[in-house]
């Protein structure tokens, strides 16, 4: 048992080693027989859980059952239907990349950094591409499979490149923010984040199918335009607010590129969310007859859409609402906005420094970390 | 100003061991006789105190030939704070091993007014 402990120490982190190795240093003051089995049994079992839950084992075991969760999800059909293959490839690729940019991350900016807010925001992160990887699948299979499949192999391979690559980008941003030797300063992560999925949230709930709506009566869509008037206002100011709360936070040299970054962690949890909300709601369409109704109804563009292709029952709606053109808008979105977000905020970051004195506004702001 | 927080009974257990004679050096299985508590209930309570800087951990520097170095814990100044509000904090009548229940009396005989 003493030597199983001693073995098992290998699999903490540092930090954690000199505990089991106390345990076990004890274990020679506990008299022998069941008493120190006992005793070194306590110890093998802090080790075990302090390997799961600490840095150890808990982020990959759990990313290794989500991930494996969505592969069984969308590994299902035959393997000559060309959405299957994609969808296959997506996942194992999706899978390799993620627990590649871990490793890598891991190795630049340190684990993960200690705080629960970062914890969360990277299980979030990474939880959130998972499900979008399993969402997209699911409206592929009927967007892409014939006879809607209008576009080539050739251009449906690229755009799944494309998407790849933006996933990638989205996951190192959320390793490099939520990292214990992160450039950012946490609070302002956090903000950021915060504002942005706000952001997110409120576009899908103006669009969830990507589409304005569209409302019979005067009121409802003179009230529907006021509040997309207002939504668009409000997307826009998320990140340019992540800015100037950043530029409050940080030492004066540091304001915009503190910024910079604020609004960057505000458009990817936007785009995230927005992207992750809608394209769900896609994918419910073909098995929801009142979600059917619902969109059938309230689609601004719907009945121009519907007139270029023949109409099929049942995955009809899923199709307009999901076809390459209208995925390329979403994957736009997931190009752009963290960009867009970045420069609002490092604009008004720099507004704000020009503004504030030039010294720290208050003994408890935190340095930029080195 | 310490703030009231939410030790087990354990943790209060261990909290009075070490306050008792709060300038010592404790061992890890000299606490766990006298709370009664075993290694893998002990240890992450004190890994929790040591992470929260209410107690100090160190390697004995001198040790017998023959055996390994043991760990040492010791309350910090913030620990002693902490210690002094949960023993006070904790309900007449609870029932604790009775050299954890001497540590409580011995600190309320301390801090009293």
């Amino acid at each position: 048992m003493a030597e199983l402990l001693r073995r098992s120490t290998a699999l903490l982190p540092a930090d954690r080693r000199p505990w089991a190795e106390a345990v076990r240093a004890e274990a020679a003051e506990v008299p022998a027989g069941s008493r120190r089995l006992t005793w070194l049994a306590g110890g093998l079992l802090l080790t075990m859980r302090q390997a799961i839950v600490g840095d150890g084992l808990w982020y990959p075991l759990a990313f290794a059952a989500a991930a494996g969760g969505v592969a069984w999800a969308a590994w299902s059909g035959s393997p000559h239907d060309p959405a299957i293959v994609i969808d296959r490839v997506d996942v194992i690729a999706m899978a390799v990349i993620l627990a590649g940019l871990s490793w890598a991350a891991r190795r630049i900016s340190g684990p993960v950094a200690g705080s629960r807010l970062a914890r969360l925001a990277r299980a979030g992160g990474y939880a959130a591409i998972l499900a979008l990887v399993l969402v997209k699948s699911a409206v592929e299979r009927v967007a892409d499979a014939p006879p809607n499949n209008l576009v080539g192999p050739a251009v449906a391979w690229t755009g799944e490149a494309v998407f790849l690559a933006v996933m990638g980008g989205y996951a190192a941003v959320i390793l490099a923010c939520t990292a214990r030797r992160s450039p950012v300063v946490p609070g302002t992560a956090a903000i950021g984040t915060a504002l942005g999925l706000t952001a997110g949230i409120l576009a899908y709930a103006l669009g969830p199918l990507g589409f304005p709506l569209r409302f019979a009566g005067v009121w409802p869509a003179g009230l529907y335009d006021a509040a997309m008037a207002l939504g668009a206002a409000l997307a826009a100011c998320a990140p340019a607010a992540a800015g100037w709360v950043a530029a409050r936070r940080a030492a004066p040299g540091s304001r915009v590129r503190q910024g910079a970054m604020a609004g960057l962690c505000a458009g990817t949890a936007a785009a995230l969310a927005v992207t992750v909300l809608s394209t769900a709601t896609i994918a419910l369409l073909p098995y929801d007859a009142g979600l059917r109704g619902w969109a059938a109804s309230h689609i601004g563009h719907w009945t121009s859409a519907a007139g270029q292709v023949t109409p099929i029952e049942g995955p009809r709606v899923g199709y307009v609402a999901g076809n390459s053109a209208f995925a390329a808008g979403y994957l736009i979105v997931l190009l752009l906005s963290p960009l867009a977000g970045s420069a609002l905020a490092a604009a008004r970051a720099w507004g704000t420094g020009r503004i504030l004195p030039r010294m720290h506004q208050s003994p408890a702001t935190p340095e930029e970390p080195t | 100003m310490v703030s009231r927080r939410g030790f087990s009974r354990q943790a209060v257990s261990v909290l009075a061991v070490l306050s008792a004679r709060p300038a010592d050096w404790h061992h890890g299985y000299a606490i766990a006789k006298e709370t009664g508590l075993k290694s893998g209930t002990l240890y992450p309570i004190l890994i929790r105190l040591s992470d929260g800087g209410l107690i100090e951990a160190r390697w004995e520097e001198e040790h017998p030939a023959g055996r390994p170095r043991r760990h040492l814990y010791q309350l910090t100044a913030k620990g002693a704070a902490a210690a002094a509000v949960a023993l006070a904090d904790l309900p007449r009548g609870s029932r604790v091993p009775p050299r954890v229940g001497l540590a409580i009396l011995r600190q309320s005989r301390q801090v009293g007014p």
